[in-house]
């Protein structure tokens, strides 16, 4: 049950009668008139249910780019309906435009597009559709609420996809396919073919150039085929924001864990490209995913939805229960990435213990996402509070200068950056690993 | 700096408290002065000469003492009454002549109570206007009648008090409308008998400049001295009260209370209509918003308020070193003294400020000292290139 706008109206109306009979009672007369017609009008009013509403899921969309989903309203009664249908979603699915006025002959269909543009990671729900049909003198109207269920899956947004032709491009270098041709370690033999002019004189196979009329030179490739397993780290220190450079002082940053995720698939892009194998296990207390992707096709698609619903938790990580959760995705060497902030307390009490046991076996890389507020704070001195903000600021740098050394020490290869620059500093880091065959 | 401006101003208004006393007692003086003042104006208000039109205690041109006295030398007992209530306890008898002079105050209720006691033909009403005439339910027109002032105007009619006796006022009021009896001047005359009620235009006639003009004063006489007593009502402002003023309801037009009901009503409809929601509202939990940086600033506040400079000058040292140690291209065993000594090198600073400004055991005595040990390093590490 709901009123329109025109019950007001019709008891304004009212105003011509009480001027013409001045009575105190008529007012209260013309409210039982106006009454008694609404009444009339509910009781003619078609009933919501009557509408038969289906839903077009909108599938999957990346954070921040639009969607739409559809309902399909078909009027199942045996009158003409007009009404107001509301499509509610969660906020953060950013439903604008959800109104829709619809008039439906006996038996018509009406597809009502929403459009929704997420604001948040994770899979995004309808909340309900609330249908209000209107009687036929448009005064009063029924109103019921339904659940037609719907999620739009939002994925991160992978922004650092920007970054992967530039690396593609060192990679294709690394590979023999490329005019210049590295010798090294990392290399494995790919091919012989004639010598042009240009060619390393150190790479003709004098060998095979005597079995052949023309000198030979070796091409090399860069090895193939090995493993990389990344680790997000989705406990309580991935959810401090941080800084950006684009950042508006009301605007609060991105959270360390959005950013770990940017790395992570520019990283698997990557490594899928050149070859290697990419397994991602993301937890904290306990294991919240863990998804091989050997031969997938388009890694990076399967990579935004599995950590698509991923979100922080107030927890510690348990890292030797993510170590386990690595060795059990095979014994052979991977490269391993621990996703993870640098926090001295979190690193030193729950990372340190079960890092020799990765090491022994693994080559490890950690990769955490520097806040830049730190270096701002560590050179603004011009207040006394300033000052003792300086003093915490140089003091927690200091120590996360410690704790990376530390880490060097036990062999880890660390990688401290800002938000936007993990990614592509990752993605070096490991071009460079590739290049030198240190996988 | 201002509890001392404030200080320096006292002194400065209060010299001496001998001169605060004298002119405390001055102050108390004035006040009192003022008190006795009013007091006395008030006592001797009371008797004052009063100041209204055709006021039966005023002296003055347009005042009426001269015929009250006269009246009351003749042996008529003139009354006068300045209060609904004392008009009530004066005319009880009935058998007196009631005059009333200045009758804009005359009440709705006073009049009733009037037309009410007084006996026919010793209700005399002086120059009334509309309210006053229909206060006192007379239907006359009343006008200015200027061509009737100024000259001597005959009696004209065949009422026995003035007969054969001519008028002369100023400024005349003329009445008009169907009467018994109407004299000088005909519609609109000056004197008008209406339902035994005598109405007089020309009341001017009473005032103590005009009474002796023309046959005025045996007009007055003989129109006030028809019996042994007259009750001479000055109405006054209090006496108007309930409903001898027009109340807000009576202006109104009726229709207005249920119009007023009716669009509440409207209004009531327009909150209900307005506030029914399409479906409940779409609610979701949000993960809280922490700032990486958070736990830094608030380690920043903790010094702060406990004040430990040391360890603060302590960490700023530390970290300014550590920086200038890989500018420099230190190694990490270098000895304090070799670091000092490459540092002041390369700023080309003396030694000795170098020292002390990179001194492990000196710690900053107040909180502007730690900011300028801050400052300092700061300027000490942008001065070193390598």
């Amino acid at each position: 049950m709901a009123i329109t706008g025109r019950l007001p109206l019709l008891l304004l109306a009212g105003l011509v009668p009480v001027v013409l009979v001045a009575r105190g009672s008529t007012p209260w007369l013309w409210l039982l008139v106006v009454l008694a017609l609404s009444g009339l009008d509910w009781l003619a009013a078609p009933a919501p249910r009557t509408l038969e509403i289906a839903r077009r899921s909108p599938g999957a969309t990346r954070l921040g780019t639009p969607a739409t989903t559809t309902l399909l309203v078909t009027n199942a009664g045996r009158r003409p309906v007009r009404a107001l249908v509301r499509d509610a979603w969660q906020p953060t699915a950013g439903a604008s435009g959800n109104r829709h006025r619809v008039r439906l002959a006996v038996g018509a269909q009406i597809a009502c597009a929403t459009p929704l543009l997420p604001r948040r990671r994770g899979d995004l729900r309808a909340v309900g559709v609330t249908v209000r049909t209107r009687g036929p003198l448009g005064l009063v109207c029924r109103q019921q609420t339904r659940d037609v269920p719907g999620t739009v899956r939002s994925l991160p947004p992978f922004e650092s996809r920007k970054h992967l032709p530039s690396r593609l491009a060192r990679l294709r270098e690394l590979d023999g396919r490329a005019a210049v041709r590295v010798r090294g370690e990392g290399t494995e033999f790919d091919s012989l073919r004639e010598y042009v002019q240009g060619d390393d004189v150190r790479s003709i196979d004098w060998r095979a150039s005597a079995r052949s009329r023309s000198v030979v030179v070796r091409t090399w490739q860069p090895e193939r085929d090995r493993r990389v397993v990344l680790v997000l780290d989705t406990s309580r220190t991935s959810a401090g924001r941080v800084a950006t450079s684009g950042m508006q002082d009301d605007v609060d940053g991105v959270p360390r864990l959005d950013s770990a995720m940017d790395a992570a698939l520019l990283l698997g892009a990557l490594a899928a490209r050149a070859g290697d194998r990419v397994d991602l296990v993301a937890g904290d207390r306990r294991i919240r995913s863990q998804v091989r992707l050997h031969a997938a096709r388009d890694i990076a698609a399967r990579m935004q939805d599995a950590m698509s619903t991923l979100e922080p938790v107030i927890a510690e990580a348990d890292w030797s229960a993510l170590a386990g959760a690595v060795q059990a995705l095979g014994r052979r060497r991977a490269l391993v990435v621990l996703l993870t902030p640098l926090e001295p307390t979190a690193v030193e009490e729950s990372l340190l213990p079960v890092l020799p046991a990765l090491t022994r076996y693994h080559r490890v890389v950690l990769a955490s996402v520097r806040d830049p507020e730190l270096e701002r704070l560590a050179g603004v001195r011009d207040t006394i509070d300033d000052v003792y903000a300086a003093a915490a600021a140089e003091q927690a740098l200091a120590r996360r200068r410690h704790t990376a050394d530390m880490l060097a020490a036990l062999g880890v290869d660390v990688v401290d950056a800002d938000a936007e620059s993990l990614p592509p500093a990752l993605a070096d880091h490991y071009l460079t690993l590739k290049a030198r065959g240190l996988l | 700096m201002s509890a001392t401006t404030t200080a320096t101003a006292r002194s400065a208004a209060a010299p001496s408290p001998r001169g605060r006393r004298g002119r405390r007692f001055g102050t108390l003086l004035i006040v009192a002065g003022l008190v006795s003042a009013v007091v006395v104006a008030l006592a001797v208000g009371g008797d004052a000469p009063r100041t209204g039109f055709l006021d039966p205690d005023n002296p003055d041109p347009a005042g009426a003492q001269a015929v009250a006295r006269v009246l009351s030398d003749d042996g008529i007992e003139v009354q006068v009454v300045r209060s609904a209530a004392a008009l009530r306890a004066a005319s009880s008898d009935g058998d007196a002549t009631v005059l009333v002079t200045s009758p804009e105050h005359l009440g709705r209720s006073t009049a009733r109570h009037l037309l009410a006691e007084a006996a026919p033909g010793t209700l005399v009403i002086a120059q009334p206007d509309l309210l006053a005439l229909d206060a006192l339910d007379l239907d006359l027109d009343t006008s200015y009648a200027p061509e009737l002032g100024g000259s001597p105007v005959e009696a004209d009619c065949d009422l026995p008090q003035v007969v054969g006796l001519r008028l002369e006022v100023d400024r005349p009021t003329g009445y008009s409308g169907r009467s018994e009896q109407s004299c000088f001047g005909a519609d609109p005359s000056l004197l008008v008998v209406r339902d035994g009620i005598t109405v007089l235009g020309a009341s001017e006639l009473l005032s103590n400049d005009q009474i002796v003009r023309a046959d005025n004063a045996a007009i007055a006489l003989r129109i006030l001295g028809q019996r042994d007593r007259l009750v001479w009502y000055v109405p006054s402002i209090e006496d108007l009260q309930g409903d001898d003023a027009a109340t807000l309801g009576s202006l109104l037009p009726p229709w207005l209370g249920p119009g007023v009901v009716l669009v509440l009503i409207a209004l009531v409809a327009l909150v209900l209509w307005r506030a029914r929601r399409l479906g409940p509202l779409a609610t979701e939990n949000l993960p809280v918003v922490v700032r990486a940086a958070e736990t830094t600033h608030s380690q920043g506040r903790l010094y702060r308020r406990a004040g430990d400079r040391e360890h603060a000058a302590a960490a700023l040292r530390r970290a300014t070193r550590r920086r200038l140690t890989t500018r420099l291209r230190l190694g990490r065993e270098t000895t304090h003294g070799t670091f000092v000594l490459a540092v002041a090198a390369a700023t080309g600073r003396a030694e000795r400020d170098v020292a002390a400004l990179l001194a492990h055991d000196s710690t900053p005595e107040t909180d502007a000292d730690l900011v300028s040990l801050a400052d300092a390093l700061h300027t000490l590490e942008k001065e070193v290139h390598p």
